[in-house]
C-alpha cells in the first residue's frame, strides 16, 4: 500500500519528469512567496509590537489624564465650595466634614457609592449662592431683620441660578443642593416651601449634614453647642425639620460621623486649616 | 476603458484609476475586512490596463499611511503586475508617498523598493 505521502512523491516526479521547465519556474514562483510571505509577517509582528507598546503608552497617558480631570473636578467644585462658605466666616473644613455626613447619609439611605460620592462632592456648593449676599448681612454679628433676611434667603435660589446651567451631573446634582438645603420636611422652609418627598433626597441629607456641622461649630455669633443638645433638637425636629428617615439613619450611624467630624476638626490659634487660602 | 473610482472609507483608501491621464493612485489607510475580495477589481482594472496594447507612461502614486498584512501581499501581487508591464515595455514610475513621522510607511517603502529592482521606484517625503 502507498501511502499519501508517496502519491504526493509520484506526482512531483512525473510532474518534473514530463515538464522541468514549468516545474522550475513554479517552484522559483512558491520559494519567493514563501519568503515574501516571510517577510510580511516579520514585518507585521515588529508593527505589532511597537503599536501595542505605543498603545500601552497612550493608556497610561489616558489614564493619567482621566485622574487628572477627576481630581481637578473636585478640587474646583470644593474650592467653589469653600468660597461660599468663606464669606459667611466658615472654614475650609466645614465643607469637608459636610461631605463627609452627607456621603454616609447618603450610603445609609441606599445609593450606590457612585452617587454617594458624587454627593460628596457636590453637597460642598450648598452655600454658593452666598456670594451674592452683601457682607454687611452675611457677617452681620447680631439677628437679622426681617428684611435682611429675606435677602440672605435669596442665596438658595441664586446657588441654583448659578449652576443649573451645566450639563456635568455633579453640577445638576449641586444645582439641587443649593435649592433645597434649606427646605423642611414639614413644608415650612424656603425658597419653595417644598414638603416631605417633594424635597429632593440630595437637598435632604444635606441640610442635615449641614445644620447638624453648623449647630457642632464655634461661629463668631454662639459658642458650639454640645452634642446632647443637638441630638435633642434632630430627635425633636424628626419629621418637622428634617426627614423622619434620615434622622434614624443619622443616629445608626453617629459613630462614623463623629469620626469625620475628627478628622476635620477646626484648630484655632494656629493657621487656617482649610487649605484653600481664601 | 472605463475609470474606476472608489471614495475611501474607515478601512480602505481612496482609489482612482484613471485610464485617460494614465494614473493609479491609492491614498489612506489599508485594513479591510476582507482584503482580497476588497482588492479582486482593482487587480482586475490594472492587468486589463496593462494587457492594452497602448505604450504609455504611467504613474503609480501610494500614500498609504497604515495597512496590514494582507494588504501588503496584495501590494507585493500589484508590484508583479507592474514589473511585468515593465518587462512588455510599459513605462512605470512608483511613487511611494510617505510622513516624515511615519516610519512604517517608509520602511515599507523601501521594502518594496529593494524588492521590485526594475521598477522606477521612487521614495517622496510629504
Ligand atoms: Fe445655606
Ligand atoms: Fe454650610
Amino acid at each position: 500500500m502507498k501511502s499519501s505521502q508517496d502519491h504526493l512523491i509520484d506526482e512531483l516526479q512525473n510532474f518534473m519528469d514530463g515538464d522541468l521547465e514549468r516545474f522550475q519556474a513554479l517552484g522559483k514562483k512558491i520559494i519567493k512567496d514563501f519568503k515574501r510571505q516571510q517577510r510580511i509577517m516579520e514585518q507585521s509582528d515588529r508593527r505589532q509590537r511597537q503599536e501595542y507598546d505605543q498603545l500601552q503608552e497612550k493608556l497610561l497617558e489616558v489614564k493619567a489624564l482621566n485622574l487628572e480631570i477627576e481630581e481637578t473636578q473636585k478640587e474646583v467644585v470644593f474650592t467653589m465650595g469653600a468660597i461660599g462658605e468663606s464669606r459667611s466666616k466658615e472654614t475650609g473644613n466645614h465643607v469637608k466634614r459636610v461631605a463627609g455626613y452627607s456621603k454616609i447619609l447618603a450610603l445609609a439611605s441606599g445609593m450606590d457609592e457612585t452617587e454617594a460620592e458624587m454627593l460628596k462632592q457636590a453637597s460642598p456648593m450648598h452655600d454658593i449662592g452666598k456670594v451674592t449676599i452683601p457682607d454687611a448681612i452675611l457677617n452681620k454679628p447680631g439677628k437679622l431683620d426681617a428684611q435682611e433676611f429675606e435677602k440672605m434667603k435669596e442665596h438658595a435660589v441664586l446657588g441654583y441660578e448659578m449652576l443649573k446651567h451645566s450639563n456635568r451631573a455633579l453640577l445638576q446634582m449641586a444645582a439641587t443642593v443649593a435649592h433645597e438645603h434649606h427646605e423642611k420636611y414639614d413644608g415650612s422652609g424656603y425658597p419653595r416651601g417644598l414638603k416631605g418627598e417633594a424635597i429632593h433626597i440630595y437637598g435632604r441629607i444635606t441640610a442635615i449634614a449641614d445644620v447638624f456641622d453648623a449647630l457642632g461649630s464655634n461661629r463668631i455669633y454662639k459658642k458650639a453647642w454640645e452634642d446632647e443638645r443637638i441630638f435633642a433638637l434632630f430627635r425633636s425636629e424628626r419629621g418637622k425639620h428634617f426627614d423622619p428617615v434620615l434622622v434614624d439613619l443619622f443616629f445608626n450611624h453617629i459613630n462614623e460621623i463623629l469620626l469625620v467630624r475628627d478628622a476635620y476638626r477646626d484648630i484655632f490659634n494656629q493657621s487656617n486649616q482649610s487649605g484653600t487660602a481664601l | 476603458m472605463e475609470n474606476l473610482h472608489i471614495e475611501a472609507t474607515k478601512y480602505t483608501p481612496e482609489i482612482d484609476l484613471n485610464a485617460e491621464k494614465n494614473m493609479l493612485h491609492f491614498s489612506g489607510k489599508s485594513y479591510p475586512e476582507n482584503t482580497f475580495d476588497f482588492y479582486q477589481p482593482i487587480i482586475a482594472w490594472i492587468s486589463a490596463y496593462f494587457q492594452e496594447e497602448t505604450k504609455r507612461e504611467t504613474v503609480v502614486e501610494m500614500d498609504i499611511i497604515y495597512f496590514n498584512s494582507s494588504s501588503s501581499k496584495l501590494f507585493f501581487d500589484l508590484f508583479d503586475i507592474l514589473e511585468e508591464a515593465r518587462q512588455n515595455g510599459q513605462k512605470i514610475t512608483v511613487h511611494w508617498l510617505y510622513d516624515a513621522e511615519n516610519e512604517n510607511a517608509l520602511e515599507a517603502g523601501e521594502d518594496f523598493k529593494e524588492d521590485f529592482e526594475s521598477l522606477d521606484f521612487e521614495l517622496i517625503e510629504k
